[in-house]
């Protein structure tokens, strides 16, 4: 076995979610999401068609927070703009996957990004879902994505319904002109699917050393726990090396995993060598 | 039409603020933190604008540079984050206190609002958000109708006409021709749904330029009424292939954005220097390697078949 960090496990669980089907598109720059989209591009997805700013069909790119959106358009076949994209992919029908996270997560497959208390006089604004709302709706499949496994995160009801999946059963999405696929819920714990209207999330895996208690006790809403579940699958030796040494050698998804005071030196920190590398060029 | 050797509809960044009107409702070109308008978001502060309606699909330093100098009035918008810098501390704290105005679209929402006033439409239908809270707070914009031939159930969007669109390209002529490289986000869209048009850009070109360039022009000039050169015009988000984002400046601004003291000094030295002396501040001895991780950036070699 080799070591890996939880962002690891989480990237390449993600990443498995992506196929060759349909469109990907990223949106800001995202960590986690990217590196799962190029670490699918560069194993068992390579057709995946990938749409980043308004790059499309992008090849696999390094992450960096400066250079992601540049290095986009370097292997781009084609550029164009924001309303073109939501005409040409969202309501088209040719969204594939796309992985979201949010502040409040529910059972029903509703995010909020919108506020936290009154809408009207919140107590924490959030930024908003840009195209969230319509995207999870949309979508083949609904991933989400959540680095702290909290009841505060995953809670019974969202606060506010920023978006969410609607209808989530095949039937149910088919019979609304929806292309069918689950909710996919990765988090630092376990994953969690859904894919009936009318039955909760059930824990699919834990990840390994986490016991389905945790996991239950952890969790605000409903969860179907089946007499056996197994563990998710850990990283691979050839994975770890793509994200670590190709995709992701400045270290961006760990960003999001590390709190508190480190926080702002882990990014300056990556940012210096993000800059030595392009001041290297002008000298 | 003005010849490319006049100047046609070329006027200095300091004008802006006799182009832009207090109370009035401006689209800001640009996205997430690419390619912001930003020299156009700092003259407006510099002319004392304030009670301006922006409307923004994913902004950031744009609007809450905006929220901490009291340029705004309102605040339409889909998004607002400082992505790795946090939340936007000021459109923050105006929301939560009650002091900005504000309106919550959903992100395709804003783009088929501003889709419809481009093709003269009063609305425009599409499979909508259905379940979202937000269509419901906002019966003036959002309505559910059914198609007239099936009775499918669809989300109508209200045509959304700014007074004026500002977006910042790569280059323009005298004309109004302008194009874009790299991203370019809800700018052409901006543009063909405002009353009135600025577009500002890295730089004005002869006409002959635009015309070996003809595939990149987004904005034909008809549609635009004043052109700005403004070098580093979307500084400190990024106006790529020419620099990237300012990561450094962004953190700074961040850090200062939190805090009432901080944010108001970092105001008043915008408003207290020109453009061209905020170019100098920030970007001396910096603007090669803002370019240069553009070029630094890389491609996954050898991944494509």
């Amino acid at each position: 076995m080799t070591d890996y960090e939880i962002h690891e496990l989480m990237t390449c669980r993600v990443a498995a979610e992506v196929d060759n089907d349909g469109v990907t598109v990223m949106g800001s720059f995202t960590p986690l999401a990217y590196a799962s989209y190029m670490l699918a591009k560069l194993t068992h997805a390579k057709d995946a068609y990938l749409v980043g700013f308004d790059a499309v069909g992008m090849a696999p790119v390094q992450l960096s927070f400066t250079g992601a959106e540049a290095s986009a358009y370097k292997g781009a076949v084609c550029r164009w703009g924001m309303l073109t994209e939501i005409n040409s992919i969202h309501l088209a029908n040719h969204g594939g996957v796309e992985a979201v996270s949010s502040a409040q997560f529910d059972g029903s497959g509703a995010i909020n990004l919108s506020a936290i208390g009154p809408f009207e006089a919140p107590k924490v604004r959030l930024p908003g879902g840009a195209g969230a709302a319509e995207v999870i709706k949309m979508y083949r499949k609904m991933i989400a994505y959540f680095g702290n496994h909290n009841p505060r995160t995953l809670v019974d009801k969202v606060q506010f319904v920023t978006g969410t999946r609607w209808k989530v059963g095949d039937r149910a999405r088919e019979e609304a002109g929806l292309q069918p696929g689950p909710i996919v819920v990765v988090t630092n714990l376990a994953v969690l699917v859904k894919d009936e209207d009318d039955r909760p999330f059930r824990i699919e895996s834990v990840h390994p050393g986490v016991d389905v208690q945790t996991v239950v006790d952890n969790t605000g809403f409903e969860l179907e726990v089946p007499a056996e579940v197994p563990t998710t699958a850990e990283p691979t030796p050839q994975q770890l090396d793509l994200l670590r040494n190709r995709i992701d050698p400045f270290g961006t998804v760990k960003f999001d995993f590390v709190s508190g005071k480190e926080r702002l030196s882990y990014l300056r920190g990556i940012l210096d060598a993000e800059w030595d590398r392009a001041a290297a060029r002008v000298s | 039409m003005s010849s490319s050797r006049t100047n046609g509809k070329v006027v200095p960044l300091e004008s802006l603020g006799e182009l832009v009107r207090d109370g009035e409702s401006v689209a800001f070109g640009g996205g997430w933190f690419a390619n912001h308008p930003m020299a156009a978001v700092r003259q407006l502060i510099r002319a004392g604008r304030t009670g301006i309606h922006a409307i923004t699909v994913v902004g950031s330093v744009d609007m809450d540079l905006m929220a901490a100098a009291g340029t705004l009035g309102h605040l339409s918008f889909s998004m607002v984050t400082l992505e790795a810098f946090g939340l936007a501390p000021n459109v923050r704290r105006g929301i939560e206190s009650g002091s900005l105005p504000f309106t919550e679209y959903t992100g395709l929402g804003l783009l088929i609002g501003l889709e419809a006033q481009g093709r003269g439409m009063p609305y425009l239908p599409y499979r909508g958000p259905f379940g979202s809270d937000i269509p419901a707070r906002y019966p003036e914009i959002y309505a559910t109708t059914n198609c007239p031939f099936t009775g499918e159930q669809l989300t109508a969007v209200r045509a959304l006409q700014p007074d004026v669109a500002i977006v910042h390209a790569l280059r323009a002529d005298a004309e109004g021709n302008a194009q874009w490289d790299g991203t370019s986000g809800p700018d052409v869209e901006m543009a063909k749904a405002a009353k009135r048009v600025i577009v500002t850009c890295e730089e004005v070109v002869d006409r002959r330029v635009i015309v070996e360039n003809a595939h990149m022009t987004k904005l034909p000039g008809y549609y635009v009424d004043a052109v700005i050169e403004a070098p580093f015009g979307a500084h400190p988000t990024s106006h790529v292939p020419r620099y990237a984002m300012d990561a450094w400046e962004l953190m700074d601004y961040a850090a200062a954005a939190g805090d009432p003291e901080a944010i108001a000094e970092y105001v008043a030295r915008i408003r207290n220097e020109t453009e061209e002396g905020y170019r100098e501040r920030v970007l001396k001895g910096r603007d090669k390697v803002l370019g240069a991780l553009v070029d630094a950036a890389e491609v996954i070699e050898g991944a494509q078949a």
